[in-house]
Parts: C-alpha cells; sequence; structure tokens
C-alpha cells in the first residue's frame, strides 16, 4: 500500500464513506468506518469525516453503531450543529426493546457533552431511571452527574436529586453505587451526597453484594459518616472487620482507612486494626504486579511511623530481588533501615552491602546512604562496610561513600577518626560536584586531623577555572577559609589566590560576592572571621534519628490510601523532615527538596511538629558591620522561626507577599557564610510568579545574583 | 475518577487512547516521557508522577504501558488495580496482551473499554460478564464473521447481570460436566553464594475451569490447610466458612477463572529442589574470566525437573562466552548480555555441566558486580509446599460431575547470587 500523508488519508477515507457501493455492503461500510476510528487511534485528525460518519451511524449493525459513537463523542465538541443530527438516531434507539442498546445510545448521548444538546437529554435520562433493566438505569444515574459536569452552574433539579436518593434501595448494587458516585459529583459545591444513619447502615449491610470498586466508593464515602455513640461505632467496626483483611488491596486499604477514621479517638482500636492489617498488607507486598507492590511498601512505610514494631519479624520480605525495578529496591531499602535491630543487624547489612554494586547508579547510592543511616546506631560496623567500598575505586560509589560519611559524622563525631583516615586518596575517584562538595565541607570540619588536607585543596584551587559546579566553588571559599583558620601557614598563599580569582575573574556573581564578603571579613579581624565561619551550629545530637518515638496515628492517617505517600517528593524531603543534618546540594533543581517546601500544608509539616522537640533553631543576628537594626523587625513576619538544617534556612512568611523583602533578602546577607540554601515558605499561592521574582529582585542589591526558583504547590481540586 | 486512558509501547509511541471524560492532550504524556528518558531502564519509571494539573498512574503489563490520568486525589490502590484489570481483560480475550495484538483488535478493544468505565467508575470488570457483552474474537468466529456479516455483540440480552450471583450467568448448560483444578506453585527464593537460602517464599494459585450445568455449589477441602498464609480469593468464595472450616465453598463462575492466590512463607521451611555449583570469576589480568556451572537435583520429592533452564545477566564488558555444555545448549544474546543454558531434563545421574571461557572487552576494567543466575525449571504432579486437595463435592445439582486436580510447580523468581 502506498504511503498516504494524513490529508490523502482523510480525503480516501470520505470517498469511501460517501460511495452507495460501500454503503450498501453492510461489511465493507463497517471496515471503512473502522479504518477511520484507526486513524484516528493514531493520532491523524479525521474530525473533517464527521457529516460522513453521522450518517454512518444510522445502521442496524450495533459493533458499526458502536464505532460511530466512539467517533461521535470524540469530535463532537468540534461540530456542534451536525450532532444535532445524531440525537434524534440517538433517542430512537433509547425507545429500542434490546435493553442493550438502550444503554449504549444513553451513554453515548451523555457522552457528546454538548450544553446545546442538553434539552433533548434530559427526558431520555429521566426514563432511563425508571427502566426496568438494571444496565440502563446504571448508565442513566451517572448520565446526570455527567449532565451536571456539562453545566455546573446550573439550577440543581431538586426531583432528580430526590430520585437519585431513593435510588440508593435500588436493587441493583451497581444502580446504588453509581448513584452516590453521581450525587457526589453534582452535590459536590453542597460537599457531596448527605450522609446519615439510615443510608449508613443500609450501604453497609450491602457492602458485600457489590464488586470491589463499588466496595472502595461506598467505604471511602462513609468517611464522612460520624457514630453517634460508642455502641453504634463498635457495631460499625464489627461489620467491617470481614473486609478488613480483605483479599483485594484496594478494599484493604479503603476499610483500615474508614477504620483509621472512625476511630481517631481511639488510639487502642486503630493499633489493632494495624495489626490485623499486617498479613494483607504484606501479601500485597508480594503480590505480582510491581505497582502493587510499590504502593503496599510506601503504605507500610506510613504504618511503620506509629508501630515501629509492626514488620520487625519479617524483614526478610524486603529483600530485594535482582530484578526489580530501582523504584521498589530503594523503597525497600528504606523500610530496611526502619526495621534493623540488634538481631538482624548483621543480616541486613550483608544484604545491603551486595545492592552497594548495584548495577544503577541511583540503587547503589541508594543502599550506600541506607547503611549511612544505619550507622547511627552501628557506626562501628557500617563504618567497616564503607571503608571497604572506597576499595571498590569505582567513582559513583566513592561519591555516595564519601556523602554518606558526611552526614554520618554530623551526627556521630565519634567517627571522625575512621572517615578522617578513609578520606586519603580519595579525590582522584570523585566526579561528580555533590561527592567533591562532601569531600569539601569533610575537610573543613576536620581538615586540622587530615594530613593531606591543604595538598588536596590546592588540586581543588589550581582547577577552579574550569570547575563548572557553582555549589563545589561555594563550598571551596567556605573550606579554605576555615581551612585558613586553623593551618594558615600551609593555606595562606592559596586562599590569597583563590580570594583573588574569586573576585576577579569569576563570573558567578554568588561566588564572587561570597568571596567579596569573606575578604572584607578578613579585613575585620581574625576574631571577627572565626566569630562567622565557627559560628553556632544545630546541635547534632537532638537530630539523631534512631529512638524517634513513635508518632501517633492521627499525623498521617489522613494520608492514608491518598496518593501522597507515593509522591517521589517525599524520598528527599525526608532528611529534612527528620530534622537530622543531610549535606544539601546548591544546585536549585526543581526536583529536590524545595519542591515541596514552598507548598502551604508543608509547613505545619516541617514547622510544627519538628521545631519544639528535634530540630534546635536560631535567629540570623545581623553581624555588624553589615547592617544594623534588623533583628526586632523581622522577626515579627515570621510565622515560625527560621530553622537550620546544615545551610539551609527554612522561613515562613506570614504576612502578605510584598511583605517578602523583609523576611529574606537582609539576613541572607549577614548570613551568607554558612547558608547554602534559603527556603521561604509562603502562605498564599504565588500566582503571578513575576510577582515574587520582582519583589525579590527589588531588594537585592544589585550586586548579589540569586538564584530564585519557584515551585508551586500542587493542589488538584 | 480515571480521567483517560493511554497505552504506550516500549519506544514511547502513544497508540491508543480513550477519553472518559473531556479529551486531554497526548501533552500530558511528555511527562511520562520524560521520567522514562531519565530512568536506566524503561522498567523504572515510578508508577506515580505528578505534573502541575493531574496525577499519571502507570502500570508496565508486558513491555506496555498503562497510563491513567486522573485529575482529583484517588486511592492509588485501587487505580493500579483497575488498569491491572484491563490488561488481564485483553489477556483474556486475546491470548496475549501486546501492541500488535491490540492494534489488530481495536474495535474490540474501545468496545471494552466502554463498557468497563463509565464517567471515569468502573462498570463491568467481571469477565464473564464482559464476555456476554462482547464476544472475544476466535479465529474460526472471525472467518465465519467474514463470511457472514454477523457481529461480535452478544445478540442476546445480558442475562449475568440480571441473576442474582453477579459472577456466573443463569442456564448454564454442558452434555459433559467437568471441573478442573490446577494447583501451580511459583518458588521465589535467593540462595547466596554457598547455597544456603537467603530468602524463600512459595506463590501459589489454583486456577480453575469449570464446566457445570445449572447452579452447583461446590465444596474443595485440602489435606493441610494450615499450610497457608495469607489467601486471596475469587469473590465467590464463602469466607466465613474459611475461617471456620478451612475449606473452601463457592459456587463457581462459569468456565475458567482463578479460584484462589495464596502465600506460603518462612514459618514452613520451603523445599528447594535444585543446588547449582557455580564460579564465575574474571582474571585481573587479561580480558578473559571463566565460569563453571553443575546443577544437580535437591529436595525434587521424588519427581523429575524438566524445562530446566538458566539465565545469566553478564557484566557489560562481557563480549562473547566459549563454552561447554554436557547438556543441552547455550546462547549468549550479545546486545542484552543474557546467558541462557537450556537444560531441558534434569538427569540425577549425570549432572548437567556448563563450563569455559568468557572474553571480555579489551582494556575494559575488571566486572565489579558479579552476575547472578536466575533458574526456570517445573516439577510436574507435586506442588511443593505440600498442599494435597483431598476432595471435591457437589450439592445442589443431581448429575455426577468428572473432577480432577493437576500440580505443577515452577520457579518464580528464583535467584543465586555468585
Amino acid at each position: 500500500m502506498p504511503y498516504l500523508g494524513s490529508e490523502d488519508a482523510v480525503r480516501e477515507l470520505r470517498r469511501a464513506l460517501s460511495n452507495p457501493n460501500v454503503q450498501s455492503d453492510q461489511l465493507r461500510y463497517r471496515n471503512t468506518v473502522l479504518k477511520a476510528i484507526r486513524a484516528m487511534s493514531q493520532g491523524v485528525d479525521v474530525s473533517d469525516l464527521f457529516s460522513e460518519m453521522v450518517k454512518a451511524c444510522a445502521t442496524v449493525d450495533i459493533v458499526q453503531k458502536k464505532l460511530v459513537y466512539v467517533f461521535l463523542c470524540s469530535y463532537a465538541t468540534l461540530n456542534p450543529e451536525l450532532s444535532l443530527l445524531v440525537i434524534n438516531t440517538l433517542r430512537k434507539d433509547c425507545q429500542d426493546p434490546n435493553p442493550m442498546v438502550r444503554s449504549l445510545a444513553l451513554r453515548n448521548m451523555t457522552n457528546l457533552r454538548l450544553p446545546s444538546l442538553v434539552e433533548y437529554v434530559e427526558q431520555p435520562l429521566a426514563a432511563g431511571l425508571r427502566d426496568r433493566a438494571a444496565c440502563v438505569r446504571r448508565v442513566a444515574v451517572l448520565g446526570w452527574a455527567k449532565l451536571h459536569n456539562l453545566q455546573p452552574d446550573a439550577e440543581i433539579d431538586a426531583a432528580v436529586v430526590n430520585e437519585l436518593y431513593g435510588l440508593l434501595r435500588d436493587p441493583d448494587p451497581v444502580v446504588m453505587v453509581n448513584c452516590l458516585r453521581a450525587l457526589e459529583e453534582i452535590l459536590k459545591k453542597e460537599g457531596g451526597v448527605a450522609i446519615n444513619k439510615p443510608i449508613t447502615h443500609h450501604l453497609l449491610n450491602r457492602l458485600k453484594e457489590s464488586d470491589v470498586w463499588g466496595q472502595c466508593e461506598v467505604l471511602r464515602i462513609l468517611q464522612r459518616y460520624h457514630p453517634q455513640s460508642e455502641d453504634e461505632l463498635f457495631d460499625i467496626l464489627s461489620l467491617l472487620d470481614a473486609s478488613l483483611v480483605s483479599p483485594h488491596p484496594p478494599v484493604m486499604a479503603a476499610t483500615l482507612g474508614l477504620f483509621l477514621g472512625l476511630c481517631s479517638g481511639l488510639p487502642a482500636v486503630s493499633l489493632a486494626a494495624l495489626e490485623r492489617v499486617r498479613g494483607p498488607l504484606l501479601a500485597a507486598c508480594g503480590s505480582t504486579s510491581r505497582e502493587t507492590r510499590f504502593t503496599a511498601l510506601c503504605h507500610i512505610q506510613l504504618l511503620l511511623r506509629s508501630l515501629p514494631g509492626l514488620m520487625g519479624a519479617h524483614y526478610k520480605r524486603f529483600f530485594c530481588g535482582y530484578a526489580e525495578p530501582a523504584y521498589i529496591k530503594q523503597r525497600k531499602m528504606q523500610v530496611l533501615v526502619e526495621l534493623v535491630n540488634d538481631e538482624n543487624v548483621a543480616m541486613l547489612l550483608d544484604e545491603l552491602k551486595g545492592y552497594c554494586t548495584d548495577v544503577n547508579p541511583e540503587t547503589a547510592q541508594a543502599a550506600i546512604s541506607a547503611i549511612g543511616r544505619i550507622g547511627r546506631s552501628y557506626s562501628d560496623r557500617c563504618l567497616e562496610i564503607l571503608t571497604g567500598l572506597l576499595g571498590l575505586k569505582q567513582e559513583h560509589i566513592t561519591s555516595a561513600v564519601v556523602q554518606t560519611m558526611c552526614d554520618l559524622v554530623w551526627v556521630c563525631p565519634q567517627c571522625s577518626d575512621t572517615v578522617c583516615s578513609a578520606l586519603e586518596g580519595c579525590e582522584e575517584m570523585l566526579q561528580d560536584s555533590q561527592g567533591r562538595q562532601a569531600l569539601l565541607w569533610l575537610l573543613a570540619a576536620y581538615g586540622e586531623r587530615v594530613s593531606s588536607a591543604p595538598y588536596t585543596l590546592e588540586g581543588f584551587i589550581d582547577r577552579v577555572r574550569s570547575e563548572a559546579s557553582l555549589g563545589v566553588k561555594m563550598e571551596l571559599l567556605t573550606t579554605t577559609m576555615r581551612l585558613f583558620l586553623c593551618r594558615p601557614s600551609e593555606t595562606q598563599d592559596m586562599l590569597g589566590r583563590l580570594l583573588h580569582y574569586c573576585i576577579e575573574e569569576e563570573m558567578d556573581m554568588c561566588v564572587r560576592d561570597q568571596a567579596l564578603l569573606y575578604y572584607r571579613l578578613l579585613h575585620c579581624g581574625i576574631e571577627e572571621t572565626h566569630k562567622v565561619l565557627h559560628g553556632q551550629r544545630s546541635d547534632p545530637s537532638l537530630g539523631v534519628l534512631i529512638g524517634r518515638p513513635a508518632e501517633p496515628i492521627n499525623q498521617w492517617a489522613y494520608s492514608f490510601n491518598t496518593l501522597e505517600p507515593l509522591r517521589q517528593a517525599g524520598v528527599e524531603t525526608e532528611p529534612a523532615s527528620r530534622g537530622s543534618p543531610e549535606h544539601v546540594t546548591f544546585d536549585p533543581k526543581p526536583n529536590t527538596d524545595l519542591s515541596d517546601t514552598l507548598n502551604c500544608s508543608q509547613i505545619e509539616k516541617l514547622g510544627t511538629p519538628i521545631s519544639g522537640q528535634l530540630l534546635p533553631f536560631f535567629f540570623a543576628e545581623p553581624l555588624k558591620f553589615h547592617q544594623v537594626g534588623w533583628g526586632a523587625s523581622v522577626h515579627s513576619h515570621f510565622q515560625i522561626s527560621p530553622e537550620m538544617f546544615n545551610r539551609v534556612q527554612v522561613r515562613a512568611l506570614a504576612g502578605p507577599l510584598k511583605d517578602i523583602h523583609r523576611v529574606v533578602p537582609k539576613p541572607l546577607l549577614c548570613y551568607l557564610g554558612c547558608v547554602l540554601r534559603f527556603v521561604v515558605l509562603l502562605e498564599d499561592e504565588p500566582s503571578p510568579q513575576s510577582e515574587v521574582q520582582s519583589a525579590l529582585e527589588h531588594v537585592f542589591i544589585q550586586d548579589v545574583s540569586v538564584h530564585c526558583c519557584i515551585h508551586l504547590s500542587l493542589n488538584p481540586d | 475518577m480515571i480521567h483517560s486512558l493511554f497505552l504506550i509501547n516500549h519506544s514511547g509511541d502513544i497508540f491508543l487512547e480513550k477519553h472518559w471524560k473531556s479529551v486531554i492532550s497526548h501533552s500530558v504524556c511528555d511527562y511520562f516521557f520524560e521520567a522514562k528518558e531519565k530512568a536506566v531502564d524503561p522498567e523504572d519509571v515510578p508508577p506515580v508522577l505528578q505534573t502541575p494539573h493531574h496525577y499519571l498512574i502507570t502500570v508496565h503489563r508486558g513491555k506496555l504501558f498503562f497510563l491513567s490520568v486522573v485529575q482529583t486525589e484517588v486511592p492509588p490502590l485501587f487505580v493500579i488495580e483497575f488498569l491491572h484489570r484491563v490488561a488481564d481483560t485483553f489477556q483474556d480475550y486475546f491470548g496475549e496482551c501486546s501492541e500488535s495484538v491490540i492494534k489488530d483488535n481495536v474495535v474490540t478493544v474501545y468496545e471494552l473499554l466502554e463498557e468497563m468505565l463509565d464517567n471515569g467508575f468502573p462498570l463491568a470488570t467481571e469477565s464473564n460478564v464482559l464476555k456476554e457483552l462482547i464476544r472475544p474474537p476466535t479465529i474460526l468466529r472471525s472467518v465465519v464473521n467474514t463470511l457472514t456479516g454477523s457481529s461480535n455483540v452478544g445478540d442476546t440480552l445480558p442475562t449475568g447481570q440480571l441473576s442474582t450471583i453477579p459472577w456466573r450467568r443463569a442456564d448454564v448448560k454442558y452434555t459433559n460436566n467437568e471441573a478442573y483444578f490446577d494447583v501451580i506453585e511459583e518458588i521465589d527464593a535467593i540462595l547466596d553464594k554457598s547455597g544456603t537460602t537467603v530468602f524463600a517464599e512459595i506463590q501459589g494459585v489454583i486456577e480453575a475451569s469449570v464446566r457445570l450445568t445449572g447452579m452447583p455449589d461446590l465444596t474443595l477441602s485440602f489435606m493441610n490447610p494450615r499450610l497457608l498464609d495469607d489467601v486471596s480469593f475469587h469473590p465467590c468464595v464463602r469466607f466465613k466458612r474459611w475461617e471456620s472450616e478451612r475449606t473452601l465453598s463457592f459456587i463457581p463462575p462459569d468456565g475458567n477463572f482463578t479460584l484462589m492466590n495464596y502465600h506460603v512463607s518462612s514459618q514452613n521451611p520451603v523445599a528447594i529442589p535444585v543446588y547449582v555449583k557455580q564460579s564465575i570469576s574474571f582474571f585481573e589480568s587479561g580480558p578473559c574470566g571463566r565460569l563453571d556451572i553443575t546443577i544437580g537435583p535437591k529436595q525434587t520429592m521424588g519427581k523429575t525437573v524438566e524445562a530446566l533452564m538458566v539465565k545469566i545477566h553478564m557484566p557489560k564488558a562481557v563480549l562473547s562466552a566459549n563454552l561447554t555444555a554436557t547438556q543441552g545448549n547455550y546462547t549468549y544474546d550479545l546486545p542484552n548480555k543474557v546467558l541462557v543454558w537450556d537444560i531441558g531434563k534434569l538427569n540425577p545421574q549425570k549432572l548437567p555441566n556448563l563450563k569455559g571461557i568468557l572474553s571480555l572487552q579489551a582494556g575494559a576494567p575488571k566486572p565489579e558486580d558479579n552476575p547472578s543466575l536466575n533458574i526456570d525449571l517445573r516439577i510436574q504432579q507435586v506442588a511443593i509446599s505440600g498442599l494435597k486437595v483431598s476432595r471435591l463435592e457437589m450439592f445442589g445439582e443431581k448429575y455426577k460431575p468428572f473432577k480432577g486436580v493437576k500440580y505443577v510447580t515452577k520457579a518464580g523468581k528464583f535467584q543465586v547470587r555468585t
């Protein structure tokens, strides 16, 4: 067959469709329609065929009818006038003796989605609600919801709503569930379908009759019901008990969600429910569908926040198979870290060690950082493994190990000796910027103990011209400064060279400004410099992960069985929300830990629960030589006090957006020496991005170039 | 709930789309393609992606991505399960779930999708009901259809929807009444270098093929039901009976269906049917390595191991393999770096062995990662967990059905580390 361009193909199809010979031969006619549909599914624009297709609709062949309907529903919005022609055929089909034809016609009538057709559709829909065949009623009920979506502002017909409420008692379970779904959409503005006691009990009693999907729907809607007495509550719970261990993961999850909602005042009952779903959840973790496995894993992570011991005996279930996709492996490792205890630590570390050489570098890195996490409580064993991994001389592994060590020594300063001795000779293997940044950070912190530190730095400074990463340059400046403070004689010369380069030749304003700041700082005397560079930092011992108290279930119950625990960002924000100081990269990538922080909901997450107990915070005191008099006035604009997670400062703006300049720039300038990244949480949605940007630019002195990236929160309605 | 569905093949072409609400443009899939680009392996794309206005929930089945677009917060398990149900239905209808098959049957696919969801909500997903609405294509029928011009749609009223039991249609009639059950067990295991079991569990499934007249009520009991933990049943099984008596009591759907899935996990030691003696080593100097694998029977319950196959994912640097096998033959698939050794039946007297030299790319460093062996096998007439059906009884109908149970054990994710 010769190749036909899309226009030729459409012309060809039109000729065939209007050919009387084709039309008289049913089979050829259908095949031609089929070709048109196929072209449509391949993305060819066949909307020009609309009028021919309308004619093809008038046929006794049900398959052809179905095909034409598929076509009409996709293109009806483009040809509203012509669609009027279809309505007559459809209305005639609604009288057909065959219930299948009736339901088909009714469904497609509502799928045309043309506001102009509403008046023709209402009458057959109303008749459909009283049809004797269940399959027609099913379609008719949902039809009303579709009609409402077409005209969301139209007056809601009370008679229809009443009829739909009445149909909740329909003998067909699907009709019942569809009524719920339809009412949910129609009454969205009033908060969805009204659930009272009789409806609740009716729905619960008929739960068993519905299919899996219907059960999920009913259970979800029942979350809105508040039992009036404790007796009633326990009656409902005992009715639901069987679905709690349902073999279908969606039903099990929906039931548990309802359970947690109902028992929010009874923590003991909720805990018992969690114990009860352990079996089904573990089964879901072994499901043949990897997506189900992944979802189950994410939910297990939620459960572990309240019941850390829940899966203790089953840790082997979370060992990774060779062929599993990376996202499952990484989640499994996160779960494994939670499950570690004195008995299984040797097994677990052995297993994790095996993953460190995974072909996927990200998985390997995840394994290494998992070992680092465990190292917070079993530091000797883990350090042994980590130093062993350095011997492999693999670029990505070395980089991950150095980053992990960097995190580890922050929490466990007693490890520093081992880390310092392991650092020798790493720098040749480090290629990526994060790894080098981590190495530099370690040198800054323990420079006096690593004998080769000045030589390593010298190498970095010699190559600074070809250095591409902003983060590495910034880190290099700070490290050189700090090393200069403890080993002045060896580093004075190279510090001079570095500052000279950064001030005179460097093109990036951030680096140049930082260098200028240090230069001026040195002018202020060594005392002042010392005070800034060895300033306060958060107390690491408070951020230790192990021994974290179990969270109350209510903390996460609202997000159970939603997409929230599956969100990718959840992985990356974890370090910050845990309050453990991780080494954070400077590059403002939209998908790293920042992505959530401008979301208003995150304010609570980052702020309230942790600020009091886990995270020490301190307020950026303006340095005397730079600015005066900001302290008091700034303070009142913060909703929460700024927090410091190892050079990432988090502030929340409580006031309106225009006040942003009072919160961000001045304190930032004062703190430049120690702040790598600044996160501002905004209360309102920054609708026009430019507004924020101009607000920021307005206040920043021309000298400072700022990487401003704005992450909007995702708020699907 | 589910707004749209896109079917995407491995190379990233959208070859079918279906919208249940308004039409969403193709461009929403760009977020998926971006993630796919980033992933090392297309299978590594995370199942849930978020875009500014939508969530994309994807399942990966048989080299296809089923990408659903949802606009509101949904229970993720619900959507994932549903997408798998769609894929299962295609498999059931067309025998396999692949791009070419879906393209060939694009009409039936559209019909199915139309019936399975309405306004984004699942409508009819039970295969028995669907098959009454839309007849599955068979070679014979498509020939007959072409000759007579008749359609695939059932001409009769779908009675199943009106019967009291949703999964079974009324008035089933057969001349030969038969009920067959296949107990299929898969061993998922990881063995370490020295042959000790790191992890092992058995995933079992009972597939039934029931062709019985009328409304039979069946009871299936096991010799040792205590073995099973984490069971999951077809909705027809009465759960209360299982909880109290540990027997399966049910009115079966008509035709083929999965009666139950189960796990046998760490509480009972899992029998490992074969042992593997292997050494794969790469020399520090010179671009080659040595491979030597022997397989022998371990706990086979007195049965022969058949269809034995070993698959090794070699490190990237391995260019070719020069080996000799004492039994069966081997192939080395260079582009995918997979060595496959097809052994066949395992003879306990003469153990199969594969031995020889692997040559590496010149100048490449010694691979740091030793490959692991994936083993495939089959043992007929035994369920490795020891599960046995003791009896099958039928109530509610007068005739005597023909009954049969078949057992088979296979390797699932059976992996030996080196």
